[in-house]
């Protein structure tokens, strides 16, 4: 019996001492948000929308920057030697710290970061606009075989060499146009000035209207707007798209603060009634939160799997 | 989604956005008291000798958005303020010009020819009463041609340009400004590629950083607040304290003529000055849209043709430079006529033509949600795009300082008239301190401070030699959009070197930015003898 106490009083005190750190733990200053994403993009509005929410819940205060550029990198570089005591996070792609980080070969690994939260993972569909009068992706296939001069738009490296792959996969040529972010290629396939682009998310306002259609699948499955739409993999690319929005902070970064950012920003963007959890289902489906260490291991993963890609697209 | 539900939701977005007091039960939006405060602030700075609208603005920006926060909602309230006090230093820049002969503003130089002789002939009220009505006039007639104007290039680009194109359309703006700007090609465009130099340092979208000299502090590159505030405004700083120290002429008691004699205007004044103002307001208009060029130019030919009518039409009446009502007219409407105009190259392309612009493009790249461009002006049909809404909400700010301008603004132009007597001693450093503040806010390292201080001392430099810091402030803001358009433009043509040139119009573009710089270095060979 005594031990039984025992050992409730410990686990009632451990528990306390847990939820204490987790309601205790405030940033000793206003937070600096670095976004990697370009201003007035979906992913930027998802940034500053996480912070809005997280001001009005905790009372805590943000200052948002954007540090835009290399998929990230310059956000990661420029992030690595601020404080680590949770006055400095940055939101970003899960990329940045798996294949952006092992392409720059700037001499930083994800070791060297403190992985917290995501908060959705991407919707990354192949699309063009409806009045470009693809329907499908064999109809995209069937204008560049017959000699039309296809413009594809990317917004990072990654989806630059995966796009290359799947020109190749399918035997057409593609010309792969890099820009900014995600609201740079939607803007480019509205103007016409790309004939069809990756886009994360972003699509969904488009599809849901019948703007844009999207013709492909850059994840491992099927899209949730379009179920019917060819996977990378049913295209002949072995490759896929899949990440997640991701933050993440200096690396060293206590415990305690990596866990009361990481609970705070899950809770708000699943939090029904917060703006963070409406744009994220809106354009994403719903949210999708990974946190912590299993974050941490899953993106130093995708760092050691980049080579392979990388070594693909060199071909 | 019609042109006209777009244009009611962007005045709706003003008068219903959040709610500041209410008045008799009628609820009052923040955006309206934001509108009017910048205004208001506008006339004084305005009004001040030393002190211009663009430096009050840079101040402005960070205060505002720690104030209202970076939301998309605090998109109207912030840029309505700026835009306040864009015009409301226009107009204020006309004060101290006619009743002590010191332009507030550089572009109030000719009023001082007419306006102070007026003064001292005892007119000083009835000088600033022309001077309210010609500038509010020009300033209106600006910005209708704009709301006009400008969705009509910017579908017009979105439709027929494609990416050369566009990144030859940068080419052609750079070039164009960096040989209009100042009164030397040479030092125009040494001041762009400086600007150019400083912007390619540590961004691109290599992973390597290029241009660090290997340190991990130039490896981000510098911040845009940093370059801007530090050639714009500290180098104005600099070099001001410097004409203080040679200047005894402030030390100068201001003296004020006794005033006498009708100082009401009368319907038969303004239709004496009407057909300038029309003149002038359609020049300024003309050299407003064209980026680069400035209001100090569209006053001096509004003044020149101005004076070249009045001389063949009314050769008996008091002539341009002996106190003629008319020359106030020339000048006011044709240097208010710049800011509206302006505008047009910043929302339908994302190309800022003066320092206000400069900062207008600052406000809306950290507020996020609005990005200066051809994509604002699209009319989408099935969802609302909240970009043009927010674009028509600007419009509506813009019409609202008009308003005030109109009614009340007469007022305390005649207020504003004690500002020259504001110290520049005590000014100057005020706003040194409140511009490495508002820099530090920002960014939040000693570093910035340093890099500010660094480009500072180089905006004196550049004022001392006589090479206009303007263009350096555009190369700086538009160097990154031309490196990605042109990137783009190369992949998208497949790897095309000659993509600049293969397209008639690109092609047309590059001709005449070189045709422009070869014209402009002629004129100025020729103009010395």
């Amino acid at each position: 019996m005594k031990r039984i106490l025992k050992a409730a009083v410990a686990a009632v005190g451990f528990a306390s001492l847990a939820t204490s750190a987790l309601a205790e733990w405030t940033p000793p200053g206003p937070i600096k948000l670095m976004i990697a994403f370009a201003a007035g993009g979906g992913a930027d509005t998802q940034a500053r929308l996480v912070a809005e929410d997280l001001e009005a819940k905790f009372g805590w205060k943000f200052i948002p920057e954007q540090v835009t550029g290399k998929g990230g990198m310059n956000m990661a570089m420029a992030m690595k030697d601020m404080p680590a005591d949770g006055t400095v996070i940055g939101m970003g792609a899960s990329e940045t710290l798996g294949y952006n980080m092992r392409v720059a070969n700037a001499g930083v690994a994800p070791s060297d970061f403190t992985a917290i939260a995501t908060t959705a993972s991407f919707q990354m569909g192949v699309v063009s606009a409806t009045a470009k009068g693809w329907k499908t992706w064999d109809d995209l296939k069937a204008a560049a075989e017959a000699g039309e001069t296809i413009r594809f738009g990317v917004m990072s490296p990654k989806l630059a060499d995966l796009a290359y792959l799947l020109g190749k996969a399918q035997g057409i040529d593609l010309n792969i146009v890099q820009v900014r972010g995600g609201k740079d290629v939607l803007n480019g396939v509205m103007a016409g000035d790309m004939d069809v682009g990756f886009m994360a998310g972003i699509q969904a306002k488009g599809v849901a209207s019948g703007d844009l259609v999207e013709l492909a699948s850059g994840l491992s499955k099927p899209l949730k707007h379009a179920p019917d739409a060819p996977t990378l993999a049913d295209l002949g690319v072995d490759f896929n798209a899949d990440g997640y929005f991701t933050f993440f902070g200096p690396g060293g970064m206590p415990a305690e603060a990596r866990d009361a950012i990481a609970a705070a920003i899950a809770e708000v963007v699943t939090t029904d009634g917060m703006k963070s959890n409406g744009m994220v289902t809106k354009a994403f489906g719903a949210p999708d939160v990974v946190t912590g260490a299993t974050l941490q291991t899953l993106v130093e993963a995708e760092y050691e799997a980049a080579g392979k890609l990388l070594e693909a697209a060199s071909e | 989604m019609g042109v006209g539900d777009y244009i009611w939701m962007g005045i709706l977005a003003v008068f219903q956005g959040p709610e500041a007091f209410s008045l008799f039960g009628i609820a009052v939006s923040i955006t309206i008291v934001m509108v009017l405060a910048g205004f208001l602030l506008g006339i004084m700075v305005g009004a001040t000798p030393g002190l211009a609208g663009p430096m009050a603005m840079a101040i402005a920006l960070p205060i505002l958005i720690s104030a209202f926060g970076f939301s998309p909602d605090a998109l109207l309230p912030v840029m309505g303020f700026l835009i306040g006090v864009m015009k409301g230093a226009t107009v204020g820049g006309a004060v101290p010009a006619i009743l002590f002969n010191t332009p507030g503003t550089p572009d109030a130089y000719m009023t001082t020819l007419d306006g102070h002789p007026m003064t001292r002939a005892g007119q000083a009220k009835k000088a600033l009463k022309l001077a309210h009505v010609s500038s509010a006039s020009g300033d209106t007639f600006s910005d209708i041609v704009l709301i006009l104007c400008a969705p009509f290039l910017a579908v017009l680009v979105e439709r027929y340009l494609d990416l050369p194109e566009k990144a030859a359309l940068l080419i052609l703006s750079l070039g164009f400004i960096a040989s209009v700007i100042g009164n030397s090609v040479g030092k125009g465009l040494i001041s762009m590629g400086l600007g150019l130099l400083a912007v390619y340092i540590g961004t691109g979208e290599d992973f390597y950083p290029r241009l660090s000299l290997g340190t991990q502090t130039l490896a981000q590159g510098f911040p845009v607040a940093t370059a801007v505030l530090g050639v714009l405004i500290l180098g104005e700083v600099f070099k001001s304290l410097e004409d203080l120290w040679y200047d005894a002429r402030a030390n100068k008691p201001v003296t004020e003529p006794a005033q006498s004699g009708d100082q009401r205007l009368h319907w038969a004044d303004i239709r004496r000055i009407a057909p300038y103002i029309a003149r002038s307001a359609v020049i300024g208009t003309a050299i407003g849209a064209l980026p680069g060029i400035g209001s100090t130019l569209a006053a001096t030919l509004g003044y020149a043709s101005g004076a070249r009518r009045h001389a063949k039409r009314r050769p008996d009446a008091v002539q341009f430079g002996k106190g003629a009502p008319e020359g106030i007219a020339a000048t006011e409407a044709a240097n208010s006529s710049v800011s509206g105009a302006n505008l047009i190259p910043v929302l339908s392309l994302g190309i800022p033509g003066n320092a206000a612009a400069v900062f207008l493009i600052l406000a809306t790249e950290s507020i996020g949600g609005f990005n200066p461009g051809p994509g604002v002006f699209r009319f989408t049909t099935e969802s609302v795009n909240p970009e043009l809404v927010a674009a028509f909400g600007l419009f509506t700010t813009m019409m609202l300082a008009n308003a005030f301008n109109w009614t009340i603004g007469g007022v305390f132009m005649r207020v504003a008239g004690v500002m020259v007597r504001a110290p520049k001693h005590i000014l100057l450093p005020i706003v040194l301190m409140l511009t490495l503040t508002a820099i530090y806010v920002q960014e939040a390292r000693m570093s910035a401070i340093w890099f500010a201080i660094g480009f500072g001392i180089l905006g004196y430099l550049m004022r001392r030699v006589g090479m206009s810091p303007l263009p350096f402030v555009i190369a700086f803001i538009l160097g990154g959009k031309l490196e990605d358009t042109a990137r783009q433009a190369f992949a998208a043509t497949g790897s095309d070197p000659w993509f600049l040139f293969t397209s008639p119009v690109a092609a047309l573009f590059m001709a005449l930015a070189v045709g422009f710089v070869a014209l402009s270095l002629r004129r100025h060979r020729k103009g010395p003898q």
